[in-house]
C-alpha cells in the first residue's frame, strides 16, 4: 500500500528525515514511535504533501503510484488521509460545509458524481453518532472552540466520511482523556480492514493498547532504527528509547 | 489644478441655474467653495489613499440621457425598481410596484418644485466631489416613508452608466423615514467600459425608532471613477444599517457620515471591497456620537490581489457628555499577493469618560495552515482559497437583514474569487 524508500526530507534547508524506508501492506497497522523531534510529524506531513517539506532524495509510492509530485488534495483523491496532531481552526467555515466540500472534491477527483445534500447528511449523521460527536458540532465552525478531544474526534469523523485506503494519524492520541481515547481508538478500528492500512504516529504506548499494531517502528533522528512486533512498544515503555535502540 | 478644469465646472454650474427650484444659491455657494479649494491631493488626510489625478487634470462633462442602456436583472424580490441612466431618472424603465400607495417617491426636481423652501436641507458638500455634486446635481430621487410604515422588500435604485469617456453623473438622493418606519434601500451601480465618473450623495434622515437598511452593490465598469457619500442622521432608538460591496471601478470611494443625534440612536456600517490590479477601493466612515447611549459598530473586510489596493479610514467621535456610548470598529485586510496593498487608519476622538470604544485593524495573508488543512481533506487550492476568503468576508455580511441580498453579495464574492484563482500549478499547464 505504502512504500517509502531512502527518503530524505528537509524543512527550511535543515534535514529532518535522513534516509527512511518503510513498507506497509494492505490490512496492516503500523506504529511509529519516537521522542519529540525524531521527525515523526515531518514524515506524516511529507506523506500528505505539505509544500514546505522538501523531499531531497528517495521515493514515496502509494498503491503502486509515485505520489511525490502530487498536490496534497490529489493524494487525498488517491486515498490518503492525514489526521492532524493539531487540527486547524477555521472560523467562518462550517464543519458540514467543510466535510461535504471535501467529500465531493474527492469524488470529483475520482470521476464520481457529487453526493447530494440529503445523502451526505445521512452519511455524516451515522459517522458522527459512531464517534459520539454531537450533531451541533457539525454545524459549528471547523474546530473553533472545540476541546482537544473534540478536535481529535472531529478528525476521526472526517476520516470516516472520506473512508481512505491509508490513514496516517499524527499523535491522534495526544491530549485525550481515557474516554476520548477509547472513542478515537474505536474510530480507528472501524477503519481497519483487509483493504486499508493505518500508520499511527505516537510517542506513548497508550493508544496501542486499544489499537493493536502489526508492526512497531522506532524512529530516532530521522531514521527508523528498529522494527518489531507489538511487544516492542511495551519494551519501549519499560526501558525507554535509549536502551531499546 | 488646471484652471481650465475649474472654469469648465463653473460654466456647467451656471448653465444649470434655474433648473431646480430654489437651488441656484446653493449651487453658487458650492461652486464657489470648489473654486477655492479645488480637488484634494494626497496631502489631504481623507484622500491620501485615493489617486484622483484623473479628476484633477480634466473636466468631466455632463452625461446625457439615453434609452439604450441595458438594465441589470434584480438580485432579489423588490418592492420597487427605480432606474437612473447616466444620472437621469428613467421613469419608463422603472417599476413602482404598489409603493406609491404606501410611500412617496419623487424625482428631485418635483420635490424641490413642491417644496421650494426645502433646498436648504440639501447637504452643501464638504470636499470636491460632494461640492461638485451640489453644484452640478440635476436629478435624483426623494423617498418619504410615513411614520409607522414598514416596507419589507428592498427598494432598489439602479444606477446605470452608459456613456462616453470623460462624462459624469452627479446624483442626489434624499430619504426620509418617519417615526417607527422601516425600509431597505438597495443601491446598484453598473456601467460600461468607458472612463466615466459617477458621483452621488445620498442623504438620509432616520426618525425616532425607524430602521433604514442601506445596501450597496458597486459593480461599475473597470475604467470608472465612483465617488459616493452617504450623509445620515439617526434619531432616538433609530437604526441605520449599511453594508457596502465595492467590486468595480478603477477608483472607488464610499464615504459614510453618520450622526447619532439623539439618545439611543444606533448605526452599523459594514463593507467588503475586492480589489484587483488597477483598482483602488476606499471606504471611509465617520460615526459621530453626539448624545448619550448611542451605539455604533463597523465591520470591514477587504481583499486585494496582484496590484490592487484597498483602504479603510474609520473615525469615531464621541461628543462631550455622550456618556455610555458603545462604539466598535473592526477592519481586516487580506492580501492575496505580496504586491497588493492595504491601508488602515482607525481614528478615535473621545470627549466623554464613561464610554466603551474599541477598534482593531489587521492586514494579513491567507493562513497557510488553514490552506493545507483544507487541501489535506481533498479540497483543491482554488476552492480552498475561495472558502477561506468567503469565510473572511462573511463577517461583514452577517448583519444583512435580507437573505436574498446577502446570498447575492456572497455570489459576487465567490465569482470574484473564481476569476482570481491562482495560476495553476506547472504540471497542470502542460
Amino acid at each position: 500500500m505504502l512504500t517509502v524508500r531512502d527518503l530524505r526530507v528537509s524543512v527550511e534547508n535543515k534535514e529532518i528525515i535522513k534516509g527512511l524506508s518503510l513498507e506497509i501492506k494492505a490490512g496492516e497497522v503500523h506504529a511509529i514511535m519516537g521522542l519529540n523531534g525524531a521527525g515523526k510529524s515531518t514524515l506524516a506531513n511529507t506523506i500528505a504533501g505539505r509544500d514546505d517539506y522538501e523531499v531531497t532524495a528517495g521515493s514515496i509510492e502509494f498503491d503502486g503510484k509515485d505520489i511525490k509530485d502530487l498536490e496534497p488534495h490529489e493524494r487525498v483523491g488517491e486515498g490518503l488521509f492525514l489526521g492532524f496532531q493539531y487540527p486547524v481552526e477555521i472560523p467562518g467555515v462550517s464543519n458540514l460545509n467543510f466535510m461535504r466540500t471535501a467529500l465531493n472534491s474527492v469524488r470529483r477527483y475520482r470521476g464520481e458524481e457529487d453526493m447530494s445534500a440529503a445523502e451526505f447528511m445521512k452519511l455524516v449523521r451515522v459517522k458522527a453518532a459512531d464517534l459520539k460527536m454531537d450533531l451541533d458540532m457539525l454545524k459549528r465552525f471547523v474546530n473553533v472552540g472545540f476541546s482537544g478531544g473534540e478536535k481529535k474526534r472531529n478528525e476521526m469523523v472526517q476520516m470516516a466520511v472520506l473512508n481512505p485506503k491509508l490513514a496516517v494519524l499524527d499523535e491522534t492520541d495526544s491530549g485525550l482523556d481515557i474516554d476520548a481515547l477509547k472513542v478515537v481508538a474505536d474510530g480507528i478500528n472501524v477503519q481497519r480492514n483487509n483493504n486499508t492500512a493505518i500508520l499511527l504516529i505516537t510517542h506513548y504506548q497508550r493508544l496501542l493498547d486499544y489499537v493493536q499494531p502489526d508492526v512497531v517502528h522506532v524512529m530516532i533522528d530521522g531514521k527508523i532504527v528498529k522494527s518489531g512486533g507489538k511487544e516492542l512498544a511495551a519494551e519501549l515503555e519499560e526501558k525507554g528509547y535509549a536502551d531499546v535502540a | 489644478m488646471p484652471e481650465l478644469v475649474t472654469t469648465a465646472y463653473s460654466e456647467q454650474a451656471t448653465r444649470l441655474d434655474g433648473t431646480l427650484a430654489g437651488m441656484d444659491q446653493l449651487r453658487g455657494a458650492a461652486i464657489g467653495k470648489f473654486e477655492k479649494a479645488g480637488f484634494p491631493t494626497a496631502r489631504d488626510e481623507n484622500w491620501r489613499y485615493s489617486d484622483i489625478k484623473r479628476l484633477r487634470t480634466q473636466a468631466f462633462s455632463a452625461a446625457q440621457k439615453t434609452s439604450s442602456a441595458e438594465i441589470p436583472e434584480a438580485i432579489c424580490e423588490t418592492a420597487a425598481r427605480l432606474v437612473l441612466v447616466n444620472g437621469h431618472f428613467d421613469e419608463e424603465r422603472s417599476e413602482f410596484g404598489d409603493m406609491l400607495q404606501a410611500i412617496s417617491i419623487r424625482p428631485l426636481a418635483n420635490h424641490l418644485m413642491a417644496n421650494n423652501d426645502r433646498a436648504h436641507e440639501l447637504h452643501n458638500g464638504t470636499d470636491a466631489p460632494s461640492l461638485l455634486n451640489t453644484a452640478l446635481m440635476r436629478d435624483g430621487l426623494v423617498f418619504s416613508v410615513p411614520a409607522g410604515v414598514e416596507i419589507e422588500d428592498p427598494i432598489e435604485i439602479v444606477h446605470v452608466m452608459n456613456g462616453t469617456d470623460s462624462t459624469a453623473a452627479h446624483v442626489r438622493h434624499l430619504i426620509e423615514l418617519g417615526e417607527g418606519a422601516k425600509a431597505t434601500i438597495l443601491e446598484r451601480f453598473v456601467g460600461d467600459e468607458s472612463a466615466y465618473w459617477f458621483n452621488s450623495v445620498l442623504q438620509a434622515r432616520v426618525a425616532e425608532g425607524a430602521v433604514l437598511n442601506h445596501y450597496r452593490l458597486q459593480t461599475e465598469g473597470m475604467q470608472a471613477i465612483h465617488t459616493a457619500k452617504a450623509v445620515v442622521s439617526v434619531g432616538a432608538g433609530g437604526n441605520y444599517n449599511a453594508c457596502n460591496i465595492s467590486l468595480g471601478a478603477s477608483l472607488s470611494r464610499f464615504d459614510a457620515e453618520v450622526r447619532l443625534l439623539v439618545d439611543g440612536a444606533n448605526a452599523t456600517i459594514d463593507g467588503v471591497a475586492l480589489a484587483e490590479s488597477r483598482q483602488s477601493h476606499d471606504m471611509l466612515v465617520h460615526v459621530d456620537h453626539r448624545m448619550p447611549t448611542t451605539n455604533s459598530d463597523q465591520v470591514f473586510r477587504t481583499v486585494a490581489d496582484a496590484l490592487g489596493k484597498s483602504s479603510f479610514q474609520g473615525k469615531i467621535t464621541v461628543a462631550v457628555g455622550a456618556q455610555q456610548t458603545l462604539a466598535d470598529q473592526s477592519f481586516k485586510a487580506l492580501l492575496l499577493a505580496r504586491t497588493a496593498e492595504a491601508n488602515a487608519k482607525p481614528e478615535l476622538e473621545i470627549f466623554a469618560d464613561d464610554v466603551k470604544c474599541s477598534h482593531g485593524a489587521t492586514i494579513g495573508e491567507l493562513d497557510a495552515k488553514a490552506m493545507f488543512y483544507l487541501m489535506s481533506r481533498g479540497i483543491d487550492p482554488a476552492t480552498a482559497r475561495q472558502m477561506l476568503v468567503e469565510a473572511f468576508t462573511d463577517d461583514a455580511l452577517a448583519r444583512i437583514d435580507n437573505d436574498a441580498v446577502a446570498d447575492a453579495f456572497r455570489d459576487r464574492i465567490k465569482n470574484w474569487m473564481m476569476a482570481h484563482a491562482p495560476v495553476q500549478f506547472e504540471k497542470d499547464v502542460a
